[in-house]
């Protein structure tokens, strides 16, 4: 390296470890990227890299071993995008192994020929071909299921295309040998290689097979765990379930040993329903933890009653303003809390009822803006309406939110 | 309430049963238990209670499958009751007790004949007030009944029944009466709202139970097989 000969004359001049850049493989590449990075690494140009690779690989296989050891170590250079090939490895792959398994035909006559000479050298060199043919053969399915298949452009169908040309492939492969003229002179050999075509059929659909017996196994555990948290289940029902609903009863529904017994109930069936759950959050299921988190903190039984699909998302204002009445009703009411959420194709509508000491929005002064601005304020806002009134016969308070559906349409899109 | 009203516990927890006979108050009287389905038809048709408290689920050694143990007590029993009383009518009404969370299990029940379902862990005061209503004919909804109703009769996306007769939706008047039950109402207080007489209400509510008794509509199973009730 010139740069580490005189280091001191130039600060600029970079060092050789920086001079050096860390091999990667580039992102889009031709077909591994091995070359680009080394011939980026090193910084000589691409053609020669190339070249060189080619030459060791013919004159002794060493440029091959150490191409398929870069490629296997030698990492993606850094970033999102998937890596895309511009050479067409499998269709290369493909016509590798025709011009090898037609070299291994044309000459089959010849080596037939030897035998009645008496020469045997001939053989060693067909066998290599045609095995070197099927091997190319299922390489190139191999290439098309692990490493086409991910790319967009290729994809399934391109997959499906290569194996169904392997397979033509090795089958015409295959009847040749077994009908050919080496057949008679060689057939230990002969038949050794047909095998190994049929074997590489095989190897061409064995990815898809192995998906398929990984789904097969995958579903019969899925199945056998299922049966046993069913089982769990029924269990639990009958034994936990019953004794936290006693506890509850016996303690007073908001003495605080029953809201412990009720929180773990909640949590015992969450846990024994998990899988009936959706994943997203919506309206419904948002109030039910929110009634949850309050019943731990409160003094209070919060009943949460949800009718019709909910396309509220848990996000919105509707949402937002039925917590803060929740929070109103447990903090100054207590006691046994309503919920009701109804969905329909109109609205959306919340209902949260109390029986608690009751108040009037009128008597409450204007500085105290809890229920003015979060409830009411919020929904008015937001396209809806909010109502705060007394409970019938006076008792306790119920507030009423509505959010027409439109809204909440407009405010998806 | 003066009257006193006879009622069996049916549950497989000694520890659930005698907690609940102490908590229910003295106009009700417990004349007998079983803790299982075999031993509740013998002690139904040896006492010929008013009320039976029922729990969903019961162990039993012939239940079928797809039914719970509670509904199979339901059937059995009443069939034992009409035999003994010479095929009269039997007076016995069964409210279900429930810590089940599957639809499934409660309109099982309902639909084997009981007149309402609460939860266990409701009080003793509350388990009182269910017994009186359900013996005087009344039936007993519970706000998460009324709601799983309202989606189950497709109130929700507004069907209505047009005839009154019609078992398979919800009238006008049922569906307000249904979704005042959802939102906390006592019966009162929605006879109250709605300027009509308790009577009336508990009339509403009684034709509700006897459309989810009767009705074929498919969504009542499908609803109640996908849905948690609690």
């Amino acid at each position: 390296m010139e740069t580490s000969a005189e280091p001191a004359t130039d600060a600029a001049a970079p060092t050789p470890a920086e001079a050096a850049p860390r091999m990667t493989r580039p992102r889009a590449c031709v077909a591994t990227g091995v070359s680009a990075g080394l011939a980026a690494h090193l910084g000589w140009p691409g053609w020669i890299v190339r070249t060189a690779f080619l030459v060791t690989s013919i004159a002794s296989g060493a440029g091959l071993l150490l191409y398929l050891w870069l490629w296997a170590l030698t990492p993606w250079a850094p970033g999102d995008e998937r890596p895309t090939r511009r050479a067409p490895v499998a269709w290369l792959l493909v016509s590798a192994a025709v011009v090898s398994l037609l070299a291994a035909a044309a000459t089959s006559p010849l080596i037939a020929l030897d035998t009645v000479d008496g020469g045997s050298d001939g053989i060693a060199w067909w066998l290599f071909a045609v095995l070197g043919g099927v091997g190319l053969a299922v390489a190139s399915g191999a290439w098309a299921s692990f490493i086409d298949r991910p790319e967009p452009e290729r994809g399934p169908r391109h997959e499906l295309t290569i194996r169904l040309v392997v397979t033509a492939l090795l089958a015409v492969t295959a009847a040749a040998l077994v009908l050919g003229p080496t057949a008679a002179w060689y057939p230990a050999a002969t038949l050794a290689a047909a095998l190994a075509a049929v074997l590489g059929i095989g190897l061409v659909y064995a990815p898809t097979l192995v998906t398929a017996w990984r789904d097969l196994t995958a579903e019969r555990t899925k199945r056998i765990r299922e049966e046993q948290r069913s089982e769990i289940a029924a269990h639990l029902h009958d034994s936990v379930l019953q004794t936290l609903a006693l506890i509850q009863n016996r303690a007073g529904a908001t003495s605080e040993v029953a809201r412990i017994a009720r929180a773990q109930e909640r949590e015992l069936r969450e846990w024994l329903f998990a899988g009936d759950t959706s994943a997203d959050s919506d309206l419904g299921t948002d109030l039910r933890d929110f009634a949850a988190a309050l019943e731990i903190d409160h003094p209070v039984t919060v009943d949460v009653v949800v009718v019709g699909e909910s396309r509220e998302r848990a996000s919105g204002e509707v949402a937002a303003a039925a917590r803060e009445a929740m929070l109103n009703a447990a903090r100054h009411a207590g006691g046994e809390v309503s919920v009701y959420v109804e969905s329909t194709p109109e609205a959306v509508e919340v209902f949260v009822r109390d029986r608690g000491p009751g108040f009037a929005l009128a008597e409450v002064p204007g500085d105290r803006l809890g229920v003015r601005e979060s409830i009411i304020g919020r929904m008015r806002r937001a396209g809806g309406s909010g109502e705060v009134r007394a409970g019938v016969g006076g008792v306790g308070t119920e507030v009423r939110l509505r959010f027409p559906a439109e809204r909440t349409e407009q405010m998806r899109g | 309430m003066a009257e006193r009203v006879r009622v069996v516990i049916v549950d497989d927890h000694s520890i659930f049963r005698s907690g609940l006979k102490a908590d229910l108050d003295d106009t009700i009287e417990v004349v007998g238990e079983a803790h299982d389905v075999e031993t509740a038809v013998t002690a139904v048709t040896d006492a010929a209670p008013d009320v039976v408290l029922l729990d969903v689920h019961l162990p039993g050694v012939a239940v079928p499958a797809g039914t719970s143990g509670g509904a199979e007590v339901i059937r059995r029993a009443a069939a034992s009751l009409r035999q003994a009383q010479d095929g009269a009518e039997p007076a016995t009404r069964f409210l279900a007790l429930s810590v089940s969370d599957k639809a499934e299990d409660v309109v099982g029940v309902i639909r084997a004949g009981a007149r309402g379902y609460i939860t266990k862990g409701s009080s003793g005061a509350d388990v009182s007030r269910a017994v009186h209503a359900v013996s005087g004919g009344d039936a007993v909804f519970s706000p998460k009944l009324a709601g799983f109703v309202l989606d189950a009769f497709g109130a929700a996306v507004g069907e209505t029944a047009s005839a009154s007769d019609e078992l398979d939706r919800l009238s006008a008047r049922e569906q307000e009466v249904m979704r005042l039950i959802a939102r906390g109402y006592a019966y009162k207080e929605v006879a109250a709202e709605l300027f009509i007489s308790t009577k009336t209400v508990e009339t509403h509510v009684s034709a509700v139970l006897r459309k989810l008794q009767l009705s074929s509509r498919h969504e009542l199973t499908a609803w109640a097989n996908a849905r948690r009730l609690l």
